[in-house]
């Protein structure tokens, strides 16, 4: 049994408008991976090469002990995939597509599957053109999950769904990781709900990881600090700062190394912390890509 | 048992201590009893849809804090020990009032008047008790 | 290579195309009855008709069940099935042809059992028989740019030089020397020539449906 479901070592991707560079990731087994980025930043082409769908142009990739895309048959067979511009076949029901999947996945549970379309509020004898855009991403989650993967590869799950199919998604997912051999990647906007259920969580800009790290880890490390400047003192220097915000008697220095004793530091050059804020994972994020671009042009 | 936990999207504090504080919370208050079992890391994390790993860090701060006990293997108890309610609020109360030293300094005031406001609210709390209790004797 | 895929994935278009090939199963049928029963100019329109349904047929099979899979976007649901493009281009290249084939021998047949039956076009036999193998390069042509390109433009222009080249090659066929004096003749001819002829159409065969499997291996970006 691998400890890593997932692993890319150096994968590179070059097409004529992007490219994706020296990606490096490892998902491990049982845990979940939140995947984040601006639209175009390379989400999609690496959850792809993952799949075996696009060749990479140089790098390894590792899926459940397969290397890709050369054994994608067999890594496939324990992987539940479900993208955005994937779609189901609309002459048919969503019973034809279960009835077609039970044969190929040896481990398909039709009694979950019929769970599912109970909780998900699906007709099995409804067609798939019938059914609302949010109807359509359940009923391809539901084929899915009901194969009871061993790796769930999810690109932008909960986009576009009303709030309360938002959440019975997210109790799917999560329970579906009830089995510790479990392991999910899933890709999306929703900072809100990447920060509630991921273990891990890295950040995609313009082709290149920027960050991946543990979630309360990068939760633990930034921290935005108010300060506030009598008229003589300058801004003091912090390690990590990537940002410095504000006027110029009342700075705010986001860093991304924050130490509690970052506190005393500042008071003893003069500048009183008025406040220390935790910030979000979408501030995290948005600041994060805010200081690489501005580094690289500068 | 676990979906009596409730956490608010709008509490902007950490998730681990939003959870922390509940189950602080019920022991507090009885309803998770000493030597009672608590649930499991994964079970916690499916019924509130939180990662495990936020879980986990909830649990390992609990058990350092001496609010828990993991037993290898067998998931958690809840700690056998009674002098819990008191470091509950004291940390609490350690927090505000290095906040209230910060505002104070802030707004220039000196450590003397900072002390007597703090106290003047204290005195405030205590008549408003005594005025309910007068009421509520008058009521009877 | 997953036989049981490539079965599943073969009855997975069939069954969303059951109603063109059943429509395509009775306009043969009856394209039959006109040159069965039709005499002279029955015959010929027969044909026609015939070879019309024919194409058209393996233009709607070959356009929905391989371009449509990338215009609806159910591309991406197959290719996360546990197989690889081996599986998908063979389940492509077969369940086009298993539908085909059966209505090209039956026109083929049909056609050679109303040669061999009426003396005075006997002579036909060869041509016929060419023409035939013909119309099977066309459709694997068509087949092997829709597989390939995964465009409507593209494959679209190869229906028509297939189409094309089935009345250039007719032509040119029925003017070769060692066929055109048989074909008016009353006797049922074979000779080198004719064995030349259909031996390269079976090369050009061979090569169309290789050269596919070839190029589908090499794609990079199989989505």
């Amino acid at each position: 049994m691998n400890e890593l479901a997932v692993q890319f070592e150096g994968v590179g991707k070059r097409y004529k408008h992007f490219s994706l560079e020296n990606v490096d990731l490892e998902l491990p087994t049982g845990s979940i991976m939140g995947f984040i980025g601006a639209n175009g930043a390379g989400k999609s082409t690496t959850i792809r090469i993952l799949m075996g769908l696009v060749h990479q142009d140089e790098g390894s990739v590792r899926v459940l002990g397969h290397s890709m895309p050369a054994e994608q048959a067999e890594a496939k067979l324990d992987i539940g995939f479900v993208s955005e511009d994937m779609r189901l076949y609309g002459a048919a029901t969503l019973k034809w597509h279960m009835e077609f999947m039970r044969p190929i996945y040896p481990r398909w549970d039709q009694k979950y599957a019929e769970e599912l379309a109970r909780r998900f509020d699906l007709k099995p004898q409804q067609k798939i053109k019938g059914l609302s855009h949010g109807q359509r991403v359940k009923a391809a989650l539901l084929l899915a999950l009901a194969r009871r993967p061993r790796l769930l590869v999810l690109d932008e799950p909960t986009t576009g769904l009303d709030p309360v199919a938002r959440v019975e998604v997210l109790s799917e997912l999560m329970a579906a990781l009830a089995d510790e051999e479990r392991t999910i990647l899933f890709s999306s906007h929703n900072t809100l709900d990447v920060e509630q259920i991921s273990d891990q969580i890295t950040f995609i800009d313009r082709g290149r990881i920027i960050d991946s790290d543990d979630k309360e880890a990068f939760l633990d490390r930034w921290r935005r600090l108010r300060l506030v400047l009598p008229p003589d003192v300058a801004v003091p220097r912090l390690p990590g700062v990537v940002e410095v915000g504000g006027s110029g008697r009342l700075p705010v220095l986001t860093t991304d190394r924050f130490e509690p004793a970052m506190v005393s530091v500042c008071n003893e050059l003069g500048a009183a912390v008025q406040a220390v804020d935790t910030m979000t994972l979408e501030e995290i994020f948005v600041a994060n890509v805010h200081s690489r671009r501005e580094q690289l042009t500068a | 048992m676990h979906s009596d936990i409730v956490i608010s999207q709008s509490d902007s504090r950490p998730m681990y201590l939003q959870i922390m504080e509940q189950v602080k919370q019920r022991v507090a208050v009885g309803e998770w009893a000493p030597g009672d079992e608590i649930p499991s890391i994964r079970q916690l994390a499916m019924a509130l849809r939180v990662s495990v790993i936020t879980i986990k860090r909830a649990y390992l701060e609990l058990e350092r804090e001496g609010v828990i006990v993991t037993q290898h293997g067998k998931g958690s108890i809840v700690a056998p020990n009674p002098e819990l309610s008191p470091r509950l609020y004291d940390e609490e109360f350690s927090e505000h009032v290095e906040k209230v030293a910060r505002l104070g300094e802030l707004l220039g005031l000196t450590s003397e008047e900072i002390a007597w406001r703090t106290k003047e609210a204290a005195k405030r709390l205590n008549e408003g008790r005594v005025s309910e209790a007068g009421m509520a004797k008058e009521i009877v | 290579m997953n036989y049981a895929m490539v079965r599943g994935l073969i009855w997975k278009d069939w069954y969303f195309q059951r109603m063109a090939i059943l429509l395509a199963f009775l306009g043969g049928a009856v394209s039959l009855g006109v040159v069965a029963f039709g005499g002279r100019p029955g015959f010929t329109l027969g044909l026609i008709l015939l070879v019309t349904v024919v194409v058209m047929l393996s233009a709607m099979t070959v356009m929905g069940n391989t371009i449509e899979e990338r215009e609806k976007q159910t591309l991406a649901f197959v290719m996360s099935l546990p197989i690889s493009y081996v599986e998908y281009t063979t389940s492509k290249i077969l369940g086009n042809l298993l539908i085909f084939v059966p209505f090209w021998v039956v026109v083929v047949g049909g056609s050679v059992a109303l040669i061999v039956v009426a003396p005075p076009i006997h002579g036909f036999f060869a041509f016929a028989v060419i023409m035939a193998v013909e119309i099977l390069v066309s459709t694997c042509l068509m087949i092997a740019v829709a597989l390939v390109s995964e465009s409507k433009g593209w494959t679209i222009a190869a229906m028509v030089t297939g189409n094309l080249a089935l009345n250039v090659v007719g032509y040119l066929v029925a003017h070769i020397a060692g066929i055109r004096k048989q074909m008016w003749g009353t006797a049922i001819y074979w000779n080198a020539t004719a064995t030349i002829l259909v031996a390269s159409e079976v090369a050009l065969i061979a090569l169309l449906l290789g050269g596919t499997f070839f190029i589908q291996s090499r794609k990079k970006d199989f989505i």
